[in-house]
């Protein structure tokens, strides 16, 4: 399929648009959060103020503006999937294309592994790295990444099954082409539709995780995230006091759903506009 | 048939050595020393040099790694910072919630996931079907933690109709009422975790179902002239159960990552509560075996799940 019916069919799907929107908007709020505000830090005395037009969020308890943390939260979460999306990239994209590549005994033992991955609890496993390794951004990033390869390599393997029975491969392998050149050039250009999918819908579950580990403790705690507001939320107990502080724990949670919900939308129809007939 | 069972047998020891191993290399990769890790700070150096030297760590690395295992395979598996008590019994003590609050989960997601999702399968693109997409998309992608909020802030805040945490009102009431008790409480947490997994059996069970429709066998079954919650009940549900069974299972790993979570919002008294109060304390200990019963729990149940579509489908095994 040629770029422009690709963009033309992507176009006109309302949820992909939909999708890019939100990706849009908040890669806008990441890039410019110092210029939209200051980075939250210290105490204020206007503390747990409702909604208004000075604080869109409202503040949480030592006076901070929920806007603000949400903001630098969306520098953290793009700067932590992105890292983590490249990570898993460059374990899961090699070993996917090897194993169905080489579909003999190394291309089991890569599908082993793969299995064994996917089933194991992730989240644990990266709660007892990250309370081992310590925790910063970088760190936690990478974490989440030397984690996420499984399922992108899993989809590397069936294309690339399918892709090296092909007679354009078979003539490749003919002409002598050293193997990684048929690997990372002629085979991986005809698999990259279902690895972006894969990748943009990547993106989303490493916030899910990201978020996860800062709610429960395993964040950098200096560095806004969306997971460590949470955090700070539930444990001043703000989801049952009464009067309720809702802005404080809806907010943040708003945004990470916008977040995942945008990524996997994206990644739907990018999946859509490749395979009209799937639809 | 006994070949199948035994790789897969095979299958799921692997991946229980991958947890001992990366446990085990995770604590040796710490740039600091192992032994600080595993002793409580409070002992003072005398202990750290006692679990060094119980470590081995002067010995080859397989041999440490081969005392790690003999150690796990008596069951033990250190000593909690916080009680000073043997990790294991507390683990097990706490993993029978974890195992009830999975129970319920995948009750609900199952008896509500399957009938969703072959509905939206015969209402393809219509309005129960376009429904049925939007809230997969919302359920696959939600936060546990936000999901746990906006219940407890409806059910137990505004409505109070549901408790607001553990597993049971204290004192603790025995036979049907403390059933009944524990039912009450598990609502909410049941709800929360099981709103992604019902979400990706919806998927599955819409996608598999759309495929069978297709099938000879179900026009044959309509030219009969039966109606079509016979031919769904009677030809189309068994077939579409084997790739939904297989998503449950791959599904068992992700659903403890929300177990931890879940557990941690509404003070479940299992292994993933365990979890976050072993991380707040830095009890590495306590940690490090709950992962390991986490991981073998799920092996354990993703075996069981792979036999029972074993037992579906007996074209696996040939």
């Amino acid at each position: 399929m040629s770029n422009r019916t690709f963009l033309k069919a992507l176009r006109k799907n309302g949820n992909a648009l939909a999708g890019a929107a939100g990706v849009g908007i908040i890669l806008c709020l990441g890039l410019f959060a110092p210029l939209i505000a200051p980075f939250p830090a210290g105490y204020t005395i206007e503390v747990l103020q409702p909604p208004s037009t000075s604080h869109f969020f409202g503040t949480d308890k030592l006076g901070l503006d929920v806007f603000a943390q949400i903001i630098w939260g969306a520098r953290t979460s793009l700067q932590v999937s992105l890292i983590a999306v490249a990570v898993s990239g460059f374990i899961g994209i090699p070993l996917g294309l090897v194993s169905g590549y080489f579909n003999g005994k190394a291309g089991a033992a890569i599908d082993l592994a793969i299995e064994v991955f996917l089933t194991l609890p992730v989240l644990a496993l990266m709660i007892v790295a990250a309370a081992a390794l310590g925790a910063s951004i970088t760190a936690v990033a990478v974490l989440i990444g030397l984690f996420a390869w499984p399922s992108l390599a899993r989809v590397c393997r069936n294309t690339t099954l399918k892709v090296s029975q092909t007679s354009y491969i078979e003539a490749a392998k003919c002409s002598g082409l050293p193997v990684a050149s048929i690997l990372f050039k002629h085979i991986l250009a005809n698999i990259i539709g279902p690895v972006i999918v894969n990748l943009t819908m990547a993106m989303a579950g490493a916030i899910l995780s990201e978020s996860g580990l800062s709610f429960l403790g395993l964040g950098d705690p200096a560095t806004w995230s969306w997971g460590l507001i949470l955090k700070k939320a539930w444990e001043a107990g703000a989801v049952l006091a009464s009067p309720n502080p809702w802005w404080w724990w809806l907010f943040p949670s708003l945004f990470i759903m916008i977040y995942v919900v945008s990524f996997n939308l994206l990644g739907n129809g990018i999946n859509d506009a490749l395979n009209p007939k799937g639809q | 048939m006994a070949r199948f069972v035994f790789e897969r047998a095979i299958r799921g020891a692997i991946t229980v050595f991958v947890s001992l191993a990366a446990t085990f290399a995770i604590i040796r990769l710490m740039p600091s020393n192992p032994a600080q890790l595993l002793v409580d700070p409070l002992l003072g150096p005398e202990a750290v040099q006692a679990m060094a030297e119980r470590l081995g760590l002067s010995d080859p690395i397989w041999i440490q790694f081969g005392k790690y295992i003999m150690e796990l395979a008596r069951g033990d598996f250190g000593f909690s910072f916080r009680t000073g008590q043997p990790v294991g019994p507390t683990l097990f003590s706490k993993l029978g919630w974890t195992l009830l609050l999975l129970i319920f989960v995948q009750g609900v997601s199952v008896g509500l996931g399957v009938p969703v999702g072959m509905m939206a399968a015969i209402k393809q693109n219509r309005l129960f079907d376009k429904a049925s997409n939007t809230a997969v998309i919302l359920g696959v992608s939600v936060f546990v933690p936000f999901l746990a909020f906006a219940l407890l802030y409806l059910f137990s805040y505004k409505l109070k109709l549901f408790p607001t945490g553990g597993a049971f009102t204290p004192p603790m009431k025995h036979g049907i009422a403390f059933a009944l008790d524990v039912a009450w409480h598990a609502v909410l947490p049941t709800m929360a975790l099981a709103a992604g997994n019902t979400a990706s059996i919806v998927l599955y069970t819409r996608n598999s179902t759309i495929d069978i429709l297709k099938e000879d066998y179900i026009r044959t079954a309509y030219a009969k002239g039966w109606h079509q919650g016979y031919i769904m009940r009677r030809h189309a549900l068994k077939n579409t159960m084997i790739p939904t069974t297989t998503v449950i299972s791959l599904n068992i790993g992700n659903m403890m990552g929300g177990a931890i979570m879940t557990e941690t919002v509404f003070s479940w008294p299992g292994v993933g509560r365990l979890i976050y109060d072993s991380v707040s304390k830095q009890d590495y200990p306590m940690l490090q075996g709950a992962f390991l019963v986490l991981s073998i729990t799920v092996v354990c149940l993703s075996v069981i799940t792979d036999l029972a579509i074993m037992a579906m489908d007996p074209r696996i095994t040939h």
